[in-house]
């Protein structure tokens, strides 16, 4: 199962593991530091770097990578970024790759949030939040349409949503409770469907 | 123990979402339930999020950690968030090829990709009560602000800290010198 990490790492083998590893960190720092948004833009760093310049990767690989970093629950380009660690120098590598492209984040904001607690009560910075949290409505109603244009594909998945948007509004139910709700739901409509399946061919 | 809380918060936050601001909704929760944030932080934060480097659950992450706890709690909170990637991605990295072909995976998300999707309209039901229709009845400003935003953000193609710096010039405009005028 580690034959393809083994296989796409022979043409670093001239260089040691460390450096390889060292280099892991320093590319995705980089990335950390200048991606805003969504992660679109650091895949497309990612292309830049791994596939056009080092060619450690295919771009098949990269494309590969993120649709399943994509269906792994949690931050979907930290999950991009272990997976392309992993494929290029194993587990230390993935780690790294985690933690390369998270830092610089972490600084970021932590110098953001002691300023942001500085200048909270400054009248004029009041002023401009209050038209910044009117935009923030915009934005999620934007993502929101973004995101129901890729998800709600077929009438199944309308109802679920209208159903789960009920439950939202008019109920108390928590929010990890429906997800894993939907989850077991899947899981029990998937066996259901095998198993007709597997009827329908024996008949 | 906060920062045990804190760190099991963002762990099941973490495990919830699914992509982009699909943890926004759970953030929430997890904030108002602990008593940690209002709505008016939830939206502050997500303007943070989005006008800063970096994927927006790990900022999120930080902000919400550092305003409950300091530097050490936003720490623990992204750690938290990480663990997903840590654990269940490295797993799946081991066994890529196996997963590659697993329909599982994809039959899960086809019904709590909706899910995330109404999830994040009770959000935006939430923020626009507090942000645009307050205790004293409809702020006009801030309907006027948001609505231009979002014609900017789907026809102009405008980038979010680029209306976002837009927004908060008006804001200035419209709460700060007006008043005044």
């Amino acid at each position: 199962m580690r034959s393809r990490a083994k296989r796409e790492k022979t043409p670093q083998a001239a260089s040691p593991r460390w450096r390889m590893l060292l280099q892991i960190f320093g590319t995705f720092f980089k990335m950390g530091c200048f991606t805003f948004g969504s992660g679109l833009s650091i895949l497309l760093q990612l292309e830049e770097e791994y596939v056009d310049k080092r060619k450690l990767l295919t771009s098949e690989d990269v494309l590969e990578l993120t649709t399943v970093g994509k269906s792994v629950p949690g931050v979907m380009i930290t999950n991009v970024s272990m997976l392309v660690g992993y494929q290029l120098a194993g587990i230390p590598g993935g780690i790294l790759a985690v933690f390369g492209l998270t830092l610089p984040a972490v600084f970021i904001l932590s110098l953001v949030t002691y300023f942001y607690s500085a200048i909270k009560s400054n009248v004029w910075f009041a002023c401009a939040m209050r038209g910044v949290n009117a935009a923030v409505v915009a934005i999620i109603a934007s993502t929101v349409w973004n995101m129901g244009k890729d998800a709600l594909k077929d009438k199944i998945a309308v109802l679920i949503c209208g159903a789960a948007f009920l439950l939202c509004m008019f109920t108390d139910v928590s929010n990890i409770l429906m997800i894993i709700c939907g989850v077991l739901l899947a899981l029990l409509w998937m066996g259901a469907k095998a198993l007709t399946e597997r009827k329908g061919g024996r008949s | 123990m906060i920062y045990l809380q804190l760190f099991i918060s963002f762990v099941k936050i973490g495990f919830t979402s699914f992509g982009g601001m699909s943890m926004v909704p759970v953030i929430m929760e997890e904030m108002g339930s602990h008593g940690w944030m209002t709505a008016e932080d939830i939206s502050n934060l997500i303007a943070i999020a989005e006008m800063t480097p970096g994927s927006l659950g790990v900022n999120c992450a930080t902000f919400a950690g550092n305003q409950t706890a300091g530097f050490f709690g936003g720490l623990v909170a992204v750690l938290g968030v990480l663990s997903p990637a840590l654990t269940l991605t490295l797993a799946v990295a081991i066994f890529f090829t196996k997963f590659k072909k697993s329909p599982v995976m994809q039959g899960i998300l086809r019904v709590v990709k909706p899910i995330c999707v109404a999830m994040i309209l009770g959000v935006l039901v939430t923020l626009f009560r507090s942000n645009i229709l307050p205790a004293a009845g409809i702020d006009l400003f801030a309907l006027g602000i948001a609505v231009l935003c979002f014609v900017l953000l789907r026809t102009k193609k405008c980038s979010i800290p680029a209306v976002i710096g837009i927004a908060a010039a008006l804001g200035v405009v419209c709460y700060g010198v007006f008043p005044i005028i």
